[in-house]
């Protein structure tokens, strides 16, 4: 039995049935890394040993007649901002190129329970900050649909992976769109889920009050089971909500959308988006209605005018306190100095790559005396107000049906020199965060150069079930995203 | 209005709470002697990704601290991040409170009786402590090391920072309201209150009123390890910002350092840099709401508070102002005394004998009260056999003593004394005492010719007679049958 092909929640079925053991699926998904990895460069660090072994353990545990867990021997890989004990994590950056965490950040010990074989972690923008993951300290993935393009950032390894078929799974963090930007880059669905749905517990912070882990896949069942597996409440995790989560695989099984109220939101429409992406929206609008959900207008004035200035003071604001801790003085880069200040200055001057310092930066500006009144706490009370728009259009509606983004994949180098362009990019997935929202990405087919298109559905918080629904419904019409590459994966 | 000249005094006191875990993590607080970098987690070494998360018990301990000080808690108060660099910081960050403490207002009584004032408290907050520096020198200072090492056993232990407003006046007072609050802490049993050990910090900000009465440039001491150096270092701060000012000059706003040796307060030399802490609110931790009925379960652990104690020692037993303070001091020693007048001991006996006798045996032997093998029901019970002569003074020493190194009961030990519990008194008194009147021959000659003025050869006799009645007699009936016998000769 060919395992590539299979979706997460069909290859666990199989490893538990053994039509297939999880070792062979490990090596399925390694072969196909050889074939693609050259082109693509999705993995910092591949984990094929280590991938190896624990399949064997699987296949072991299912000899006996135990119980793998609900992902038993599926292969997924994670981005390289979630801790893994002893295992190298760099966050794509030069001052964690040699730190072993250690300790397990609690979704990676979720997935391992959950029988889930990690093969390698994907490479990303330096410490998630990016759209594109040319801010990776050490190269650039390339989008697997057009190698001269970006696939997006900073989950932009992860995205490419799941794109390639090198696993039915991949975990990414999204911050402003980390998630969701690159899976309608590279055509797979991805998930943002609620703040506080997964636990943050050894994701290396980037903005902790924006930042949440969630998972990719080629199928709207994988998302739903990846989400099952990740949403388990952490006490390690203050942020972690303790409300109890509905199974989520379990909400797909509805055929219609009836009574689904969708909302477009009216400030959008007048922000300039490639045709190819009205095109999909309708697309997927045409779909929702033909299930049976009505569309209405609302409205989001504040959101469209501050939303991403506000994004831009307060994400800064707290990665220029969590990255503080690069100091040379415990692990990571340690760069020899004559003295203290010597040492802070050449660990981080060498240590961090240009985007990370100008975030850094700015964010210390909006924080200093004089300035955090006029920056940072405007930016807390515009965020508040984001959230209230929100909350005031989910009267209304029970979701939102928003471009991801603005454009399709652009090409390497095309931003990376201007960095407002470049934040610009975030225009639709930013609020999102800002407001503690679901989203979820979805691919709506491809243009007719070729490039995926995507979409995202936005719900209220704790609204996933909705936005899986919706997805299942387009998943229905238009097919499970296809791999890049064809071949064996597709 | 304040009297031009006249000292003004803020502390700042930091209280390490006796929790056994740290503030945000689960690692033991137990850093002394500890083999550096052991108690640590990912947590307090600041691990990327790892996250903090409230330790309840240390709520708990600080709000019985402000309900104790009469505070208001906080319903609602959050954490800040005060960033800035140093080794001993592995965040470069500390969880601090900044706009929303875990409490305000209240105050700390000094003084004894009409005398008795508040010093009002501005706020109570937590934070966490940092590592510690070890340098490299053999003076232990930065100054003249190679190298230094740092220890994160310290780091994320729980700090109560207590703020006071500027309203202590001398060195003396400063010193009190040190004194009350670590005894405050110690009664509540949130904190040991030991200053040598570090667990309670003191610094103070000090300045001189203006002509006007305004405050005038506060400078803040830190580094006094104990109540003599933090009273020593305000009163030499004090006339140093005299002459400063009497000079013509105007005092520097800066940061002193106490030097016990030396007795003078160091400025830092160069200059200071102004800190940009650039505090925010931290993500990580949701603020703290405390549930209902949180605060009002609190004041179930409260116990008598030591200055009412103390008043109750004088007013109910007639205790010495003195007495009380010594017996309040601590809350173990101060039940010690309740429990000792509840079992029948004579409040002002069991004074004076848990003073010499208790303390005594407590310095020598370095213990705390709850270590003593001697309960207070057998050391009550030892007292009324003194209060009713059935055990001289000097024998009831010897039968506590044999107590306490032993561990013996109360009758054991006198048995072993070979001073069986009965009362040597009337005929068989008299035999005990013609016995050594037989023997002593020459000492009642002296007596009886008129050789003895001074009664010294008197006491003699009456010593030898206690000691063959084994301190069983009552040294009164002793002197006054020996009084009889050779008067009426």
């Amino acid at each position: 039995m060919n395992s590539l092909g299979l979706t997460a929640t069909d290859l666990a079925a199989a490893v538990k049935n053994r039509e297939v053991t999880a070792a062979e699926a490990v090596g399925a998904s390694i072969g196909r890394l050889a074939e693609l990895e050259g082109k693509v460069h999705a993995l910092l660090t591949p984990l094929f040993d280590r991938a190896l072994a624990r399949a064997s353990e699987i296949d072991r545990k299912i000899g006996k007649g135990e119980d793998a867990g609900p992902l038993a021997g599926v292969p997924v890989v994670v981005k390289d901002n979630l801790c893994m004990k002893g295992i190298r994590t760099t966050c794509g950056s030069r001052i964690l190129e040699k730190w072993h965490p250690p300790y397990d950040a609690t979704v990676i010990r979720l997935l391992e329970e959950a029988g889930a074989v990690i093969i390698g972690k994907a490479n990303m923008d330096e410490f998630a900050m990016g759209s594109s993951t040319e801010n990776s300290a050490f190269f650039t993935t390339n989008n697997p649909w057009d190698l001269e393009r970006v696939p997006g950032g900073s989950s932009g390894g992860s995205a490419a992976a799941v794109a390639c078929g090198y696993a039915p799974l991949a975990l990414g963090s999204d911050t402003g769109g980390s998630i969701r930007q690159p899976a309608a880059f590279c055509g797979v669905y991805g998930l943002k889920p609620t703040y506080g749905l997964v636990s943050r517990y050894g994701l290396v912070a980037f903005a902790s009050s924006l930042d949440q882990v969630g998972p990719f896949a080629r199928s709207v069942d994988d998302l739903a089971l990846a989400l099952d597996v990740l949403s388990t409440p952490d006490p390690a995790d203050a942020t972690s909500s303790r409300r109890s989560r509905p199974v989520y695989r379990a909400c797909l099984g509805r055929e219609d959308l009836k009574g689904l109220r969708v909302g477009v939101v009216k400030e959008f429409e007048a922000y300039p988006v490639q045709a190819e992406i009205r095109e999909a929206l309708g697309r997927v609008e045409g779909i929702l209605r033909g299930a049976g959900a009505e569309f209405l207008p609302v409205s989001l004035p504040t959101t469209i005018e501050a939303g991403l200035p506000c994004y831009y003071i307060l994400a800064p604001a707290e990665a220029s306190s969590n990255l503080a801790r690069y100091d040379g003085v415990r692990w990571g880069l340690s760069v020899e100095a004559e003295h203290l200040l010597d040492l802070y200055m050449k660990t981080r001057g060498e240590g961090f790559g240009a985007e990370v310092k100008r975030r850094i930066l700015t964010g210390t500006y909006v924080l200093s005396s004089g300035y955090y009144d006029a920056y940072y706490l405007v930016a807390q009370k515009a965020r508040t107000q984001i959230s209230r728009e929100f909350t005031e259009a989910f009267r209304n509606v029970d979701m939102l049906l928003m471009p991801t983004t603005p454009t399709l994949p652009f090409r390497k180098g095309e931003n990376s020199e201007d960095p407002i362009q470049m934040y610009l990019s975030d225009v639709f997935t930013l609020p999102v965060n800002l407001a503690s929202l679901p989203a979820l990405s979805l691919n709506a087919g491809n243009s007719p150069g070729g490039l995926p298109v995507g979409v995202q559905f936005v719900g209220p918080r704790w609204g996933e079930e909705t936005l899986l629904g919706a997805a299942k419904a387009v998943e229905r019409v238009l097919g499970k995203p296809a791999a890049a590459f064809g071949g064996e994966g597709a | 209005m304040r009297q031009p000249g006249s000292a003004v005094i803020g502390l700042e006191i930091h209280v390490q709470l006796a929790t056994a875990s740290k503030l945000f993590c689960a690692c033991s607080t137990d850093y002394i002697g500890a083999v550096p970098n052991t108690n640590v987690c990912p947590v307090c070494l600041g691990q990327p990704g790892s996250l903090p998360v409230i330790n309840a018990r240390v709520v708990e301990f600080a709000v019985r601290t402000a309900l104790a000080l009469g505070a208001r808690v906080g319903q609602f108060t959050r954490f800040h991040r005060k960033n800035y660099f140093y080794p001993d910081l592995p965040k470069a960050y500390q969880i601090s409170q900044y706009d929303l403490p875990l409490a305000e207002g209240g105050s700390l009584p000094i003084g004894d009786g009409k005398e008795r004032r508040a010093i009002p408290i501005t706020r109570l907050h937590l934070e966490e402590d940092a590592g510690k520096l070890v340098h490299s020198a053999a003076d232990g200072r930065l100054g003249h090391s190679e190298y230094s090492m740092v220890d994160y056993n310290r780091g994320g232990v729980p700090l109560m920072e207590i703020v006071s407003e500027p309203e202590i006046a001398t060195p003396a007072e400063a010193r009190e309201y040190v004194a009350r609050l670590r005894q405050l802490v110690r009664y509540l049993g949130v904190s040991d209150g030991d200053m040598e050990k570090g667990s309670l910090r003191v610094d103070a900000n000090v300045s001189l009123s203006r002509k006007d009465g305004s405050l005038g440039t506060k400078v803040e001491v830190k580094n006094m390890n104990s109540l003599r150096a933090l009273e020593r270092a305000l009163e030499y701060e004090i006339v140093r910002q005299a002459e400063v000012l009497a000079s013509g000059e105007s005092v520097r706003q800066e940061t002193r350092h106490w030097d016990d040796g030396n007795g003078v307060t160091c400025g830092t030399r160069g200059k200071e840099e102004a800190h940009d802490y650039r505090y925010f609110p931290d993500p990580d931790l949701p603020p703290l709401v405390l549930p209902a009925g949180f605060v009002e379960k609190q004041l179930g652990f409260m116990p008598d508070m030591p200055w009412v104690l103390k008043e109750r020692f004088c007013t109910d037993w007639g205790l010495s102002n003195e007495d009380a303070s010594v017996l309040t001091e601590w809350p173990g020693l101060a039940r010690y005394m309740e429990e000792c007048v509840r079992c029948g001991a004579n409040p002002l006996r069991a004074a004076n004998w848990i003073r010499t006798e208790i303390l005594r045996v407590l310095n020598e032997r370095k213990i705390p009260i709850e270590k003593i093998s001697v309960s207070p029901e057998n050391f009550s019970a030892l007292l009324t056999k003194v209060e009713g002569g059935d055990l001289s003074t000097t024998l009831a020493k010897k039968v506590f003593d044999l107590m306490v190194s032993e561990g013996l009961s109360l009758p054991v030990a006198i048995d072993r004394l070979g001073a069986s519990s009965g009362k040597l008194t009337g005929p068989e008194l008299k035999a005990v005492m013609d016995r050594v009147l037989e023997r002593e021959t020459s000492a009642i000659e002296e007596i009886r010719t008129g050789k003895d003025p001074k009664g010294k050869k008197r006491g003699f006799l009456c010593g030898q007679i206690m000691r063959e009645a084994r301190g069983q007699a009552d040294p009164g009936e002793v002197a006054k049958m020996i009084g009889e016998i050779l008067d009426n000769q």
